[in-house]
C-alpha cells in the first residue's frame, strides 16, 4: 500500500519529530485517532534485507548511527574546559534510520519500579545531585507499559521476579529460550540466594503481529533485525501508523529548526530534504521525539527574539540533567563451549539490588544480566596477563565461544551541571551547530558501578568459571541511553514539559522520549520511553480533539 | 512459496515479509532450513565473494610485504589458520583505500618509522619481512606498544573477523578460528550448559502469570 504523502504547502495537524521508539507510538496513536501527521527522520528507511551480519559496518564504523564525520559533536568534563571532539564515535550515539534506536536495540524491556518515581521524597536530597519525584506515578504508567507488550510484542515471564512491581496483565509471549550463559548466571544467582529470571524481551518468542520468531542469528545490540522479530517500530507501530491513511514517515528529512510566530505558537519546522535543500512543512502542532540529544539541540537551535535561550527554556534546564546508566560487570571464562554468538543477547536478569539500599553508603540500585558481545568487537581487548599479539593472543581468540558478560546497569544521578547545549564553533555538514556534551559522573555513580562489579565477579564464581576478568569503571564521556535533558515536572521554573508532554512555554509544542525522563531509572529506559509515548499520544490526542492545542 | 534455493533477500522478505501469520506458522521448520541455506550461499559470502578484493590497490609491494610479516606474527598460522592464511593483508589495504583512508599518511608514517628501527638494529639491511621468525619477534617484542603496531593489531583483529567482502576472513577461516559457525538461524541448544537445562522453576511465593 502507499502510504499517504504530504504537501509542504499543506498543513497538517502534527509533525512528529523522530521515528523511533516514541515517535513511532506517538504517530501511530495520532493518526489513529484521525489526525493527519508527518513524520521526520534524518535518516534513511532501511528493508530488512538491506541490514547484514555486518559488525565491523554497525558497530565499528557508524553505519546506522549519527556518524562522527558528518555529525560531529564536543565533550567536556566540567565548564572550565573547552570542549574539543573525542577520536572515535560521538560522545552521544544513536541511530538514524527510520526506526530511529529502536531499530538497533539490544531490546531489553524493563518497566520501571514503582520506587522509580517517588526517590526524591523517599531518599531526600543527595548532594550535588537532582533527585525528585516524578510528576507521575507507576499506577499511572502502568496500562501503558501493558500497551506497550501488547501492542508492540514483548516475550516474558510474568509473576517469575519477586522484585517486580504489580501489572494488570501477563507478557503475550513466553521467553526466549535460554541460552548457556543464562543458565549460568542462573546457576551462579540461586546459589547466592539470588532471584535470577528470565529477562523480558521486546523480540518475538512465537509469531505475534504477523511476525515471525526470533532466528536466534544472535546479533541484536547495534544491528537491525532482518527477519523482524525484533519489537523495533520501523517494524510494529510505523506501518500501522501509515496503514491509516493519515501518517506519512518522511525519511532523509533533518529538521534544524522549529517554527514560531509572533503569537508564540510553532508554524512547523524547517528541514533539509534528502537533497540538501532547506524546506519549510507547516503543521498546527510539533511533538519532537528526537532522543535526549537531539530533542535538547533542537530546542537550542530555535531560539528567536521571543525565545533568546532556546524553545521552551525559560526555566534554563533544556539540555541540563543529562544521564546514562551507569553500570559496571565481569566477563568470565567456562570450562565448555557456551556459543554466545548464537541466540538473543539477553536471556536471564536478576533484580535483586534494585532498590537503592542505604547501608550500602551510596546512592544507587540496579540489574545484573547475562549477555553476549559480537566476536570482532570482543576480539579488540585482552584480559590483564594475557598476550596481545603472538600464539598466546591466538590462543585467546580461539577461546571466543567460552566466555559471557554478567553485566550490571545502574542508575545515574541527575546533575544540572551534566548537560547538551550547543557547541560555539563546531557545525555539521549541513551546517547546524553541533551538541556540545559536559558530563562528569557523580560520585555515587561510580561506587555503585564499582560494587557492581564485586557483585558479578560474585555470580560468575558462583557459576563455576574458570578465569574472571573485573570491569574496569573509568569517567563516562558518552553513552546509548540519553536521558533527562528536558525532564518533566509540574513546575515550570524547574522542568521544560508538563506531565502531559506539553512544553511549559509554547502550548502547541510538545517533546516525549529519554528527554522527558526524570530519573535514570536502572539501565533499560526503552520500555519506560514507550510508555510515555502511549500515554503522551493519548492524551495529545484527547488535547486535539477538545481543541486545546 | 519463494524459490527452493532462495537469495539471501528472497529469505529475509519470505520470513519478515509474508502477511500471513498462517503462512509463516505452516511453513516455519522450511524457512529455518531456507536461512540456513540462504546463508551459505550468499550472506556468509564463503569463497571469493564477487566483491571480495582481490588484488592490492592501496598498499605498494614493499610495504605490504612488512604489513603481512608483522600480522603473520600477530596471529601466526600453524595447525589452525593464522593471519596469513586468512588474508588479512587484504583487509588491511582495502580499509587504508576506503574507510580508514583517512588513516594512511600517519600509517605510512608509523610503517616508515617500523623500518627505520629495524634497519637500525639490522646490519644485514634487509628489511623486517625478510628476517628470520625469532628476530622479527625479538624486534616486535620492542616495539609492541608503539600506535603503529596497535593499529596493525587492531586491523589484524578486523580483518580475521569482519565479513569476507572486505577483503579478510578468507573462506570463513578468521571466526572458524574463534570458533563461531557462520549461519543466519539457530534453534537451541545454542550451547554445551544449556543442553540440559531443566526449565525455570518458580521462586516460593511468587505466581507465574501467563497469557
Amino acid at each position: 500500500m502507499d502510504s499517504k504523502t504530504y504537501k509542504t504547502s499543506e498543513t497538517v495537524d502534527f509533525i512528529v519529530v523522530g521515528s523511533g521508539s516514541s515517535g513511532g507510538i506517538v504517530a501511530r496513536e495520532l493518526a489513529r485517532a484521525g489526525m493527519s501527521v508527518i513524520v521526520m527522520e534524518q535518516g534513511p528507511r532501511m528493508e530488512p534485507w538491506d541490514f547484514e551480519h555486518d559488525e565491523l559496518k554497525y558497530r565499528q564504523l557508524s553505519g546506522i548511527t549519527n556518524n562522527p564525520r558528518t555529525n560531529p559533536q564536543t565533550f567536556r568534563r566540567d565548564a572550565s574546559q573547552k570542549a574539543v571532539q573525542p577520536s572515535g564515535r560521538n560522545p552521544l550515539t544513536y541511530a538514524r534510520i527510520v526506526g530511529g534506536s529502536s531499530a538497533h536495540f539490544n531490546a531489553n524491556f524493563w518497566r520501571l519500579h514503582e520506587i522509580d518515581f517517588i526517590e526524591g521524597s523517599r531518599l531526600g536530597g543527595i548532594e550535588g545531585a537532582s533527585l525528585v519525584d516524578w510528576p507521575i506515578t507507576y499506577a499511572e504508567l502502568e496500562p501503558y507499559y501493558t500497551m506497550v507488550e501488547w501492542e508492540v510484542g514483548v516475550s516474558g515471564l510474568a509473576g517469575a521476579s519477586p522484585f517486580d512491581p504489580w501489572r494488570s496483565k501477563p507478557y503475550p509471549m513466553p521467553p526466549l529460550p535460554v541460552k548457556s550463559s543464562g543458565v549460568l548466571f542462573e546457576r551462579g544467582g540461586r546459589k547466592l540466594g539470588l532471584h535470577p529470571f528470565p529477562a523480558p524481551m521486546a523480540i518475538n518468542s512465537v509469531i505475534y503481529k504477523e511476525r515471525p520468531p526470533c532466528a536466534q542469528c544472535g546479533l541484536c545490540g547495534g544491528f537491525g533485525c532482518e527477519v523482524k522479530a525484533k519489537s523495533s517500530s520501523v517494524w510494529t507501530v510505523i506501518p500501522e501508523a501509515e496503514a491509516t491513511g493519515n501518517c506519512e514517515v518522511r525519511s532523509e528529512s533533518y529538521v534544524y529548526r522549529i517554527g514560531m510566530n509572533a503569537a508564540g505558537r510553532a508554524t512547523g519546522v524547517h528541514y533539509f530534504d534528502k537533497d540538501r535543500k532547506e524546506q519549510f512543512q507547516n503543521a498546527r502542532a510539533v511533538v519532537v521525539c528526537a532522543n535526549g540529544a537531539e530533542t535538547p539541540k533542537l530546542l537550542l537551535n530555535s531560539a528567536t527574539s521571543a525565545f533568546p535561550d532556546g524553545l521552551a527554556n525559560s526555566s534554563g534546564k533544556v539540555g541540563r540533567y543529562l544521564m546514562f546508566n551507569k553500570g559496571g560487570g565481569a566477563q568470565a571464562r567456562f570450562e565448555h563451549p557456551l556459543n554466545e554468538y548464537k541466540g538473543a543477547n539477553v536471556t536471564r536478569i536478576i533484580h535483586d539490588w534494585y532498590d537503592s539500599d542505604p547501608k550500602r553508603g551510596f546512592y544507587g540500585g540496579g540489574g545484573f544480566d547475562a549477555r553476549s558481545g559480537g566476536p570482532l568487537t570482543w576480539g579488540q581487548n585482552v584480559p590483564e596477563g594475557t598476550p596481545t599479539w603472538g600464539p598466546g593472543f591466538k590462543e585467546y581468540l580461539e577461546s571466543y565461544t567460552y566466555w559471557m558478560n554478567c553485566s550490571g546497569h545502574g542508575t545515574s544521578l541527575a546533575q544540572e551541571t551534566n548537560r547538551v547545549d550547543i557547541d560555539p564553533e563546531m557545525k555539521d555538514d549541513w551546517g547546524v551547530p553541533s551538541i556540545r556534551v559536559t558530563y562528569k559522573d557523580h560520585p555515587d555513580d561510580m561506587k555503585h558501578a564499582k560494587w557492581q562489579v564485586e557483585r558479578a565477579v560474585e555470580i560468575m564464581d558462583a557459576a563455576g568459571a574458570k578465569q574472571i576478568v573485573p570491569g574496569e569503571i573509568g569517567a563516562a564521556s558518552g553513552g546509548v541511553h540519553l536521558l533527562g535533558t528536558c525532564r518533566m515536572g509540574n513546575d515550570p521554573s524547574t522542568s521544560v514539559i508538563d506531565k502531559y508532554h506539553r512544553t511549559h512555554d509554547v502550548k502547541n509544542l510538545f517533546l516525549c522520549d529519554g528527554s522527558s525522563m526524570v530519573t535514570s531509572g536502572r539501565g533499560q529506559p526503552t520500555q519506560t520511553i514507550e510508555a510515555l509515548a502511549f500515554r503522551a499520544g493519548d492524551y495529545i490526542a484527547r488535547f486535539a480533539k477538545a481543541n486545546q492545542i | 512459496m519463494e524459490d527452493q534455493t532462495p537469495s539471501r533477500r528472497q529469505f529475509l522478505a519470505a520470513v519478515g515479509n509474508l502477511a500471513s501469520a498462517a503462512w509463516i506458522t505452516m511453513n516455519w521448520p522450511q524457512i529455518a532450513f531456507a536461512a540456513e541455506q540462504a546463508d551459505h550461499s550468499a550472506h556468509g559470502g564463503h569463497g571469493a565473494a564477487p566483491d571480495a578484493p582481490a588484488k592490492l590497490t592501496t598498499l605498494t609491494a614493499a610495504e605490504a610485504a612488512e604489513i603481512d610479516a608483522i600480522t603473520n606474527q600477530i596471529v601466526p598460522g600453524g595447525a589452525t589458520p593464522g593471519a596469513r592464511d586468512i588474508r588479512v593483508l587484504y583487509f588491511i589495504d582495502n580499509a587504508l583505500g576506503s574507510f580508514f583512508a583517512a588513516q594512511l599518511p600517519s600509517f605510512r608514517q608509523g610503517l616508515a618509522e617500523f623500518q627505520n628501527g629495524y634497519a637500525k638494529k639490522s646490519a644485514a639491511g634487509a628489511p623486517f619481512s625478510a628476517a628470520p621468525e625469532a628476530q622479527q619477534i625479538a624486534f616486535l617484542h620492542e616495539v609492541d606498544e608503539t600506535p603503529f603496531f596497535q593499529a596493525v593489531r587492531r586491523l589484524t583483529v578486523l580483518g580475521i573477523t569482519s565479513m569476507p567482502k572486505y577483503g579478510g576472513n578468507r573462506d570463513g577461516l578468521g571466526t572458524k578460528l574463534l570458533g563461531v559457525i557462520d549461519s543466519h538461524y539457530w534453534e537451541p541448544p545454542f550451547g554445551y550448559y544449556d543442553k540440559d537445562y531443566a526449565g525455570f522453576e518458580p521462586y516460593p511465593g511468587t505466581k507465574i502469570q501467563t497469557a
